[in-house]
């Protein structure tokens, strides 16, 4: 018992402050990014990349990298000779709208300007058979989902409940959520807590491609989530399928099933970018 | 007992055993001809050597190429005469699986490969299905790990193993078609079939007072998915039948026909907590393929990067079993613990996952260097902690009570099932790949292997704290002795048709990776088989009698992965 008292005095603290406090700067590998005033053009990155990620197009002289899919392996920096391959420690990488990740001549820099205030969710509603259209009153999907929208933010601000689903992935994006939970991230100082069951649950956090096993369970956990509610896409298997895309027992991403509200690119993204991406889609951080 | 092996094989059985060298030139003439086009001179003396070749002439050249495995090509009618044989020498069946081998002599190869352990000689029997019926014999009744492997094999290729006692799917639910196999080659991969509507069965245990609980496969806690169904009477629990494959992404067909550098990537996300075991277990296989010797540095560099993996999954483990069982303090010091490892990731890689570090004929570049002293500080640091924590863990009788004797898995059954890595460790059986089957810088360093008896969530906890303080030993000598070089032997081009076993202890046990590969540096077959597929029926198997509540403590003390038994 002594002992025990002892640890607990030793270490009082470990939490990271994070997003209070930023990072200290850490030599972790985050974003790649790709210097089109130094590219060539000869598209051996994009003949490599593991995971499909890199648009090139030759003629217009325009290179991209799709982070949705990027699986930030870093090949393509150690392939580039000229050097215009470079990856960063930018790890803050969330987004609303999937366009974001892969507007192709955009993307370098896109990414961390783009007005979230101004942006409105409503499309990705469209996208699903899931919400049940006579449920609806005769007002227009675009009233109801920015009402809807704005009624989740007042009401989830604070407070945030999450269920996790695995709809597939490899396991790494599972551990990192896991770690939300650790001593140094401690979630619960921001009031977010995981329950154990989808219907106490006002946010999925999904990782995985959605396969095709798993293609009804998700469905069927989204159904049970009550109303409003949110879905986060954790790692490049969420967000696009990542290196498993197009194989028959996957789904290219899992907005194929559910609608997301923020997507979470990374392989797998570090525990504070799923931080990030959670408090991004409860409008916390700008 | 298993030193004449292959004398005995040949006479008993009159086979031929060959080589892994041999057998390919011989079972694949594609790629004969092939090489014949290139280089005339090699594949004249390589013929000529494997005229002449004995047993003994390849003993002595033991660390070379593929010289441990030897293959041997048997009639259908007589495998499981074969297999039962091997299996009563004491040689467990460590992999089987099936190959559509139709290019080249019209059918479906099915390989049972033993392992020889005392001897680091891994046994490998080939053999034909017949193309018109689509049947093989079923091993199961008499060799219990097959059962797995021979579902497998049937819902991938559509081989019927006959007489197999329950032989229903296991890759597959009832939403995949029957008659639609992927792993054929005519099987395209982004084939969607249609979605069919089969009811699942499961084992069903009746008797009065006898219920059923279904759980998952979305779970309560932040894991990975799949459906338990237990049957209990009351509290204990009389029987577990796991489903699994929720989470199968098709890998295995995903890897084929893609380039050697790509298949690298798609090895390290197999099973993201064994990152590095699996992306090494890949590059053994295809360095052997293109004869790379490795160099020294970068082997030592794999020793450090493949303990620090076992570190942190065992300290993860350690965590999961004190949180399971009420005891939060201990949870927070091993997780504790365990986000230092995570530093230690950082510090050396960038990456908590440890990914992008193997490439392969090495490693990407010099992670060492100039942070020896640093790693080692950060090193000794978890080791102290863990010391003290250990202490306290282990003078808690109340948390030893409830994990002492609970969740036994018998040695009988570890044995029959082949259960591997800590599980099987911790009931009786005495084998580690990095001992048996040496790679990397192991030869080299200093370890021992934790010897426990009780098969009890105890025991599997013993052997995961000896083997993490193991680890950091073997972390340090690694820094230590590491010589200066380069770190990397680019590889260029590979044979076609050729094939390996890549072998590796994860944190979870032995882990078995067969490649072959195809024309232009591609991959023509990959067969992935992680500690957690042999695991998983010994799970199944070491709750029985247990009460349900110590169940979610019975699965860490395992924790087997989802991701790298589903594939
Ligand atoms: S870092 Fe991303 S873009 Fe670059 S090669 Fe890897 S997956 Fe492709
Ligand atoms: S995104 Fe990467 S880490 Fe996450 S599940 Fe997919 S492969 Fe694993």
């Amino acid at each position: 018992m002594f002992d025990t008292l002892k640890k607990i005095i030793k270490y009082p603290r470990l939490t990271q402050d994070y997003p209070n406090r930023s990072l200290t700067p850490a030599s972790f590998l985050g974003q790649t990014e790709i210097d089109t005033a130094k590219c060539n053009f000869c598209g051996e990155c994009a003949l490599h990349c593991p995971s499909q990620a890199i648009v090139l197009d030759k003629s217009a002289r325009s290179i991209g990298i799709d982070y949705a899919k990027c699986i930030f392996c870093i090949l393509c920096e150690e392939i580039c000779q000229v050097g215009a391959v470079q990856t960063t420690n930018k790890f803050e990488l969330a987004v609303r709208d999937k366009v974001t990740l892969n507007n192709h001549a955009l993307c370098a820099n896109a990414l961390r300007d783009t007005p979230l205030s101004n942006k409105s969710n409503g499309e990705s509603f469209y996208k699903t058979a899931v919400i049940n259209e006579e449920n609806l009153p005769n007002t227009s999907y675009e009233t109801i989902c920015s009402d809807l929208q704005a009624t989740v933010k007042k009401i989830f601000g604070r407070s945030l409940q999450i269920r996790e689903v695995d709809a597939g992935s490899c396991n790494g994006c599972d551990y990192e959520i896991n770690a939300l939970n650790n001593p140094f991230n401690d979630l619960e100082r921001l009031g977010i807590s995981f329950v154990a069951s989808p219907r106490h649950a006002d946010m999925l956090l999904v990782t995985g491609t959605g396969t095709r096993n798993m293609q009804q369970a998700l469905v069927k956990t989204y159904e049970a989530t009550p109303d409003p509610k949110l879905v986060v896409a954790v790692g490049a298997c969420a967000c696009s399928g990542g290196i498993f895309r197009d194989t028959y027992a996957t789904n290219n991403g899992i907005d194929a099933l559910v609608p997301v509200d923020v997507y979470i690119p990374g392989c797998p993204p570090r525990p504070q970018a799923i931080i990030y991406g959670i408090l991004k889609a409860i409008d916390r951080v700008k | 007992m298993t030193s004449n092996l292959k004398g005995n094989l040949e006479s008993k059985f009159a086979l031929k055993v060959f080589s892994g060298k041999e057998f390919s030139e011989t079972a694949f003439p594609l790629a004969t001809n092939q090489v014949n086009i290139n280089s005339q001179t090699t594949l004249a003396s390589d013929k000529d050597n494997s005229q002449h070749v004995s047993f003994s002439d390849h003993d002595d050249k033991f660390w070379q190429e593929q010289d441990n495995v030897y293959y041997l090509e048997a009639p259908l009618a007589k495998v499981k005469e074969i297999c039962c044989y091997i299996q009563e020498l004491g040689c467990p069946l460590v992999l089987m699986f099936a190959n559509d081998e139709r290019n080249f002599q019209a059918g479906y190869a099915v390989y049972y490969v033993f392992a020889v352990r005392e001897e680091g000689m891994l046994v490998v029997i080939k053999t034909k299905a017949d193309p018109e019926s689509m049947e093989i014999p079923s091993i199961s009744n008499h060799l219990h790990a097959a059962s797995g492997y021979e579902r497998e094999i049937q819902d991938l290729f559509g081989l019927v193993p006959i007489g197999h006692p329950d032989a229903k799917r296991l890759v597959f639910h009832g939403n995949w078609p029957q008659g639609v196999y992927p792993l054929r080659k005519d099987f395209a991969v982004g084939q969607k079939p249609d979605f069919a509507q089969e009811k699942i069965r499961f084992q069903e245990v009746v008797g009065e007072g006898v219920y059923e609980i279904p759980v998952g496969p979305v779970h309560a806690g932040i894991i990975e998915p799949g459906h338990f169904r237990f049957s209990v009477a009351g509290e204990p629990i009389i029987n577990l039948e796991a489903q699994l494959y929720y989470v199968h992404k098709g890998i295995e067909k995903l890897a084929e026909g893609q380039s050697l550098e790509k298949c690298l990537f798609i090895a390290e996300r197999i099973s993201g907590d064994e990152t590095f075991a699996n992306s090494l277990a890949y590059c053994q296989a295809i360095e052997k393929i293109a004869g790379t010797k490795v160099p020294a540095r970068a082997a030592y560099t794999r020793v450090l990067f493949a303990e620090l993996e076992r570190l942190t999954s065992h300290l993860g483990d350690l965590g999961g079993i004190c949180l399971d069982a009420g005891y939060g303090f201990a949870n927070f010091q091993f997780q504790m613990m365990r986000g230092w490892a995570y530093s230690v990731a950082d510090e050396l890689c960038g990456m908590r996952f440890l990914r992008s570090v193997n490439k392969l004929g090495g490693v990407r570049k010099d992670f060492v260097s100039g942070k020896e002293a640093k790693l080692i500080e950060l090193l000794l640091n978890i080791r102290s902690e863990l010391e003290d924590t250990v202490n306290i863990v282990k003078s808690n009788s109340m948390f030893i009570d409830r994990v002492e004797n609970t969740g036994i898995l018998e040695p009988k059954i570890a044995v029959d099932l082949n259960a591997v890595g800590p599980g099987g460790r911790a009931s009786g059986i005495r084998y580690d790949v990095r001992k048996a089957f040496p790679y990397a810088a192991y030869p080299n360093l200093n370890f021992k292997v934790p010897e426990h008896n009780n098969g009890d969530i105890n025991c599997r906890m013993n052997t995961k704290i000896e083997e993490s303080f193991e680890a950091i030993d073997l972390m340090i000598q690694a820094i230590e002795g590491m010589p200066v070089g380069k770190v990397c032997e680019p590889i260029a081009e590979v044979k076609p048709y050729r094939f390996a076993f890549g072998l590796t202890e994860a944190p979870r046990g032995e882990n078995i990776h067969w490649v072959m590969t195809g024309e232009n540096n591609t991959l023509y077959r990959y067969k992935i088989r992680t500690p957690s597929f042999c695991n998983w029926p010994a799970l199944c198997h070491a709750v029985k009698g247990n009460i349900v509540p110590d169940f979610p403590l019975i699965n860490k003390s395992f924790n087997l992965s989802y991701a790298g038994n589903d594939l």
